[in-house]
């Protein structure tokens, strides 16, 4: 026990740069929080939203817009990506509808035709969001039972009266889900620049060539050594996510309580995993204590923004994302996202979560597989 | 006196560079080997092959009669190292530090409390076991760096230059702990470039450079290969050259300089040299401010061997 026990008093050396980071997470979270959408009022939090219809005058997708017209505010601005880009920025639309070409006829063939949609990944937008992926999921139900299209409007009209009640009763839980989603979009920052920092620092200092060669003339078994050391490294994770995660009890509240809050925790867990390993392959890659903040700081603010962690995902260039498709935040980020629309915990909902952590943990094996590679190289004697 | 280590033939090359060349040597149970050469003769390389630490091309070494292996963990523990670099961890303090290093061999907490304790007083660091690396001087550095190496009361020692950039006082505290682990019953392997302090501290010494063995054996043997037996200095003002060459031409004198004020002459044979050549002086009226006679020293030896200076 005597490199565990070791561990934890050179922990304890950088307790205060463990709080200074957890400072500063506390600070901006909390400053973010209360700057993004913070509405009570249902009606007053009606989405601004611009549909570009392509399509003819179906009477399916007609009644698509009118239902989207009643529980929305439609803004009316110039339709080329320049203007719709700007206006996505300065806030004055929230969700913009692309309606494609025969999107009616296309619907009533079953044929599922996409509707495209860009957002500002706020409230609104989410409630927008909500509201589209509404009407599809009721109309795609009652399309299976009438091929009338009359009848099935009618039939899509009734139930989404009803549902529309439902919507002003979760009004409270979907604005606090937004702040938990972005607060855990921040962990990505969090988890990287404080959990990965201090592991880098403390695997450095056990890893100095000096110190290593000192521990593998002794008469410990390096193995032995190397199994106490990720031992510890696994506990001091976890200490660390289960203060995030209470932290995120404390700053956001109830929704924390529920199946989504559960899901934003464990997609939280699966990232700290991910980040335990980066901080392995760092360790491994820079031995020089001065230059692990830098790059620390590097993949932390880097992976932030790029996968977006600081600004909504909608705002990000198709290339920026695309790029962002290899780094373990954007599929983090992504799971958080989606349980911001998620209207329903089930199997079939929790899918593409559970892929896109599948993602996240294949990324940490890639990661212990390299840091491995490398520190056999370095270990392999002359 | 059993062998402690047995190197036969062993060889080391970094590409083109032969840096251990055919080295085949014993070290004996409780002596201390000085391994002895200038930077770069191999004696680093030759005690990492030894530990393990590096891969070697061909040769043998057995420790405690067992082939030393990386995974010789049973011989390892009976292995101290004190490495040139001070290997110690900054964010620990000097008790915490000797602790770990020792905890990697000895589990029993009251067994290793007992053995911090003597590696402490043993190194002379007693007022400082709450300071931390940084707050120490360097002399002290490196004695906390030998009590880290020998807290777990090693049978077998290697000490890497461990007086390299240390002030008098800490190399003298540091060289009497070194005899005092002899005493104990520790056979010791020491490497250094300062040729006082194997003449000081070890039994036997071996020459290296350029990965070879120039010589082996006692400091007097060592001396007994150098020509010169007396080497005398004199410091004395504007010497006249009929003077230095009727010195010159005595029959016991190898060579003789005369450069900045400073006249050094090289006997063959050491016998009233000094007396005879006071005589001299005194018969031509010539004022000298100092005279002093020295044996040939292990440097004198190298420069006869490798026709270099021990710290080129």
């Amino acid at each position: 026990m005597t490199v565990f026990k070791t561990f934890w008093k050179i922990v304890n050396r950088y307790k205060f740069t463990v709080i200074l980071y957890t400072v500063i997470l506390i600070i901006f979270a909390t400053a973010n929080m209360q700057t993004s959408d913070t509405n009570t009022n249902f009606v007053a939090s009606k989405p601004d939203i611009l549909i570009i219809n392509n399509d003819k005058d179906e009477k399916i997708t007609e009644n698509l817009i009118n239902y989207i017209k009643n529980n929305s505010n439609i803004v009316d601005i110039k339709k080329d990506d320049e203007a719709i880009n700007d206006a996505l920025f300065y806030r004055d639309v929230n969700y913009i509808i692309y309606i494609p070409e025969n999107y009616g006829n296309d619907f009533l063939d079953g044929k599922n035709p996409e509707i495209k949609i860009k957002s500002t990944g706020d409230y609104n937008s989410s409630l927008a969001e909500m509201m589209l992926s509404r009407y599809v999921k009721v109309a795609n139900i009652y399309l299976n039972q009438t091929k009338n299209e009359d009848e099935l409007i009618s039939k899509i009209n009734d139930t989404l009266k009803e549902n529309t009640k439902t919507e002003v009763t979760s009004k409270l839980n979907t604005d606090e889900l937004s702040r938990a989603v972005f607060y855990y979009n921040f962990l990505n920052y969090s988890i990287i620049a404080g959990l990965v920092y201090i592991i880098c620092l403390i695997l450095s200092t056990f890893r100095e060539e000096k110190i290593r060669k000192r521990t593998i003339i002794s008469s410990m078994n390096y193995k032995k050594h190397n199994m106490q050391l990720l031992i510890s490294n696994g506990i001091l994770s976890v200490i660390l996510w289960i203060f995030y995660v209470i932290l995120s009890f404390v700053l956001i509240g109830d929704v924390m309580f529920t199946s989504h809050g559960l899901i934003l925790i464990a997609n939280s867990f699966v990232f700290s995993i991910c980040a335990l390993c980066i901080a392995f392959l760092i360790a491994n890659i820079v031995s020089n204590k001065n230059a692990i903040n830098g790059i620390v700081n590097v993949v932390g603010l880097g992976s932030s923004f790029l996968c977006g962690a600081f600004v909504p995902v909608e705002w990000l260039p198709d290339t920026v994302l695309k790029i962002a498709h290899i780094l373990p935040s954007y599929w983090f980020i992504q799971n958080n996202e989606i349980v911001k629309t998620l209207e329903e915990v089930n199997m079939e909902n929790l899918k593409p979560i559970f892929v896109n952590m599948f993602i996240v943990l294949a990324f940490s094996i890639l990661y212990i597989i390299i840091a491995n590679i490398i520190s056999k190289k370095k270990r392999k004697i002359a | 006196m059993e062998k402690v280590i047995e190197v036969k033939n062993l060889t080391k090359k970094y590409k083109d560079l032969m840096a251990i060349d055919n080295l085949s040597f014993d070290v004996k149970e409780g002596e201390i080997l000085g391994l002895l050469g200038p930077n770069g003769s191999g004696k680093s390389t030759t005690i990492n092959c030894i530990l393990s630490l590096l891969n070697y091309m061909s040769g043998s070494i057995k420790i405690f009669g067992k082939d030393m292996k990386p995974d010789s963990y049973d011989i390892k523990s009976k292995i101290g190292v004190i490495f040139q670099d001070v290997a110690v961890f900054d964010e620990l303090t000097v008790y915490e530090n000797i602790d770990y290093f020792c905890g990697l061999y000895i589990k029993d907490k009251k067994t290793r409390k007992k053995y911090i304790e003597d590696a402490i007083e043993l190194v002379g660091i007693g007022e400082f076991t709450k300071f931390r690396p940084k707050q120490l001087s360097g002399g002290l550095l490196r004695r906390l760096n030998i009590a880290c190496g020998i807290a777990h009361k090693p049978k077998l020692i290697f000490l890497d230059e461990p007086t390299v950039a240390v002030d008098p006082q800490s190399r003298n505290n540091i060289l009497d702990g070194i005899k005092k682990l002899r005493d104990l019953g520790a056979t010791i392997v020491y490497t250094t470039h300062y040729m006082e302090e194997v003449e000081l501290l070890c039994d036997r010494i071996i020459i290296l450079d350029k990965g070879k063995i120039l010589a082996e054996g006692t400091s007097d043997t060592l001396k007994g290969l150098a020509k010169v037996e007396e080497k005398v200095t004199v410091e004395v003002n504007n010497l006249d050259e009929k003077y230095i060459n009727e010195i010159k031409n005595l029959s016991v004198v190898d060579n003789i300089k005369y450069d900045s004020n400073i006249l050094t002459i090289y006997y063959k044979e050491g016998k009233n040299n000094l007396v005879e050549l006071m005589e001299i002086l005194k018969k031509n009226n010539v004022k000298y401010n100092k005279i002093y006679s020295e044996r040939p020293t292990l440097n004198d030896v190298f420069l006869e061997l490798t026709g270099k200076e021990l710290r080129d």
